[in-house]
């Protein structure tokens, strides 16, 4: 067998160099024998963590160093969507010019409605109050009265595989796992996960979520879940319940106080796009257009109960 | 190689995993997304090879898991495989062919896509399968508009080594 040390002549220039102690490299086989070692190493390092973090996602010490992790990389992800911001708000800006004039004759006619309707309410919620003094009512904790609101910004976005985000508050702004999570427009989801300073807000898009909804219009219940083509579907309706297009839908709040829900009553959620019977369905089919824009969640506020 | 490489690698795979957690997931075309970091450690492991790209897979995958408090390891577990993959065709078959990355970046977003949907079908979480394989051709594309900026960025960072840092053999030339 040559030297390791011996003179390498290459073919071409018909030169000799002497390749130094220093230079030597380990042989082909020791290489390839590390690389599969390494490989293997961290091949079942991924899977224990993923063994570790399945069993325990939401506690032990492998997710306090998570949440440890994701704090010192908080700021980062926060300069990120910095930066970014003006590029995303320069795009939002000419996408919304071109349907503007349109959106602003729909909006003068929704608003005209509106203050109708805020007439006649304002009116019954002075006679409910009355009522409620008059009864001795008691009643749960109510939306927004007895919440206070943590805004706070996105951090990170969903991808394909899983619908959630995190956001930049924890729990040392007062978020715990089940925190309803909102946007001005309405509900967006509720927090699955949390650490001193970021949470993750697993959204109502998530295949897995489900909110009991009411109909306020019709006083209808049901079940609130991922529909086809961005809508939602208000599941468990009786076919003989009578639900109309454009009855507005909010949470149901708890209804027994031993099984409390994690979302107060009253949450906006979005409006019934379509409603109709079946004869293979049970239940009634109710589309429903979501209030909140999920694919452009910016600022949220996450709901934390008032002391 | 020396530890600077690996300085300039973990920089890079770091930057290029806090743009894809906070800007390039939301960035949806066509119910595609591009993904940065793919994309750069599909360079790095074809410019240093087999070990970088393992190593690199594995703590960008550890990186986007905290940043988003997914499951610990999913990313990483996937990732380490790319990586790996792509360095063994760096060194071997894709050595100075100049499609090498965008190639390499094609087929890993491929693989990529269809490992972590077989990962969560096997642990039994939600896997889409439908939006995924939508979303796949336009992914691709995205995947690769971002190839040429970011392997021409990489490699101006991490030279490509000489053939004698791969291989042992005397060379002749071609």
């Amino acid at each position: 067998m040559a030297s390791r040390d011996r003179t390498a002549r290459v073919a071409v220039l018909g030169t000799s160099v002497q390749r130094s102690r220093n230079e030597r490299r380990p042989s082909r086989g020791r290489t390839a024998h590390i690389r599969r070692v390494v490989l293997l190493g961290l091949v079942l390092l991924a899977l224990v963590l993923l063994t570790v973090s399945f069993r325990s996602p939401t506690g032990g010490a492998l997710h306090d160093a998570q949440g440890y992790g994701a704090s010192v990389l908080r700021p980062f992800q926060v300069a990120a969507e910095r930066v970014a911001r003006p590029f995303r708000d320069a795009y939002d800006y000419v996408s919304g010019l071109t349907g503007a004039k349109a959106e602003n004759k729909k909006l003068h006619r929704e608003v005209r409605q509106l203050r109708a309707q805020y007439v006649a309410n304002l009116a019954a919620a002075s006679q409910l109050a009355e009522f409620k003094a008059l009864l001795h009512f008691e009643e749960l904790k109510t939306f927004p009265k007895n919440f206070r609101p943590v805004n706070t910004t996105v951090i990170s976005f969903p991808g394909t595989f899983a619908q959630q985000v995190t956001i930049a508050a924890g729990s040392s702004s007062g978020l715990r796992i089940n925190t309803p999570v909102v946007t001005a427009d309405g509900l967006i989801g509720r927090v699955t996960n949390v650490t001193p300073h970021t949470a993750q807000v697993t959204l109502l898009s998530d295949p897995q979520s489900s909110v009991p909804a009411v109909d306020v219009t019709h006083h209808i219940s049901g079940l609130i879940r991922r529909g086809p083509r961005g809508t939602f579907d208000l599941d468990r309706v009786p076919k003989e319940a009578i639900v109309k297009k454009g009855d507005v839908i909010v949470t149901r709040g708890t209804v027994d106080r031993r099984l409390p829900d994690y979302y107060p009553y009253g949450i906006p959620i979005g409006t019934v796009l379509s409603a109709s019977p079946s004869d293979i369905a049970t239940f009634l089919t109710v589309q429903v257009t979501p209030y909140a824009r999920f694919d452009q969640l910016d600022a949220v506020a996450a709901l934390v109960p008032k002391k | 190689m020396s530890g600077v490489d690996g300085l300039k690698a973990a920089a890079l795979l770091f930057v290029a995993a806090i743009f894809q957690v906070s800007i390039f997931s939301q960035a949806r075309v066509l119910g595609g997304e591009p993904d940065i970091l793919l994309v750069t450690l599909v360079a790095v492991a074809l410019l240093r090879g087999s070990m970088f790209g393992a190593v690199g897979g594995f703590f960008g995958g550890l990186l986007v898991d905290t940043a988003t408090l997914s499951k610990l390891g999913l990313t990483s577990l996937v990732l380490t495989l790319a990586g790996y993959w792509i360095g063994r065709y760096g060194e071997t078959t894709g050595r100075d062919r100049v499609h090498a990355p965008f190639l390499s970046v094609a087929v890993t977003t491929v693989l990529y896509a269809f490992g972590v949907l077989i990962v969560l079908f096997v642990l039994g979480e939600p896997a889409p399968a439908g939006p995924m394989v939508r979303g796949l051709v336009p992914s691709i594309v995205l995947n690769l508009v971002l190839t040429a900026p970011v392997y021409w960025l990489v490699r101006r960072l991490l030279r490509p080594l000489d053939h004698g840092d791969y291989a042992t053999e005397v060379q002749l030339l071609g």
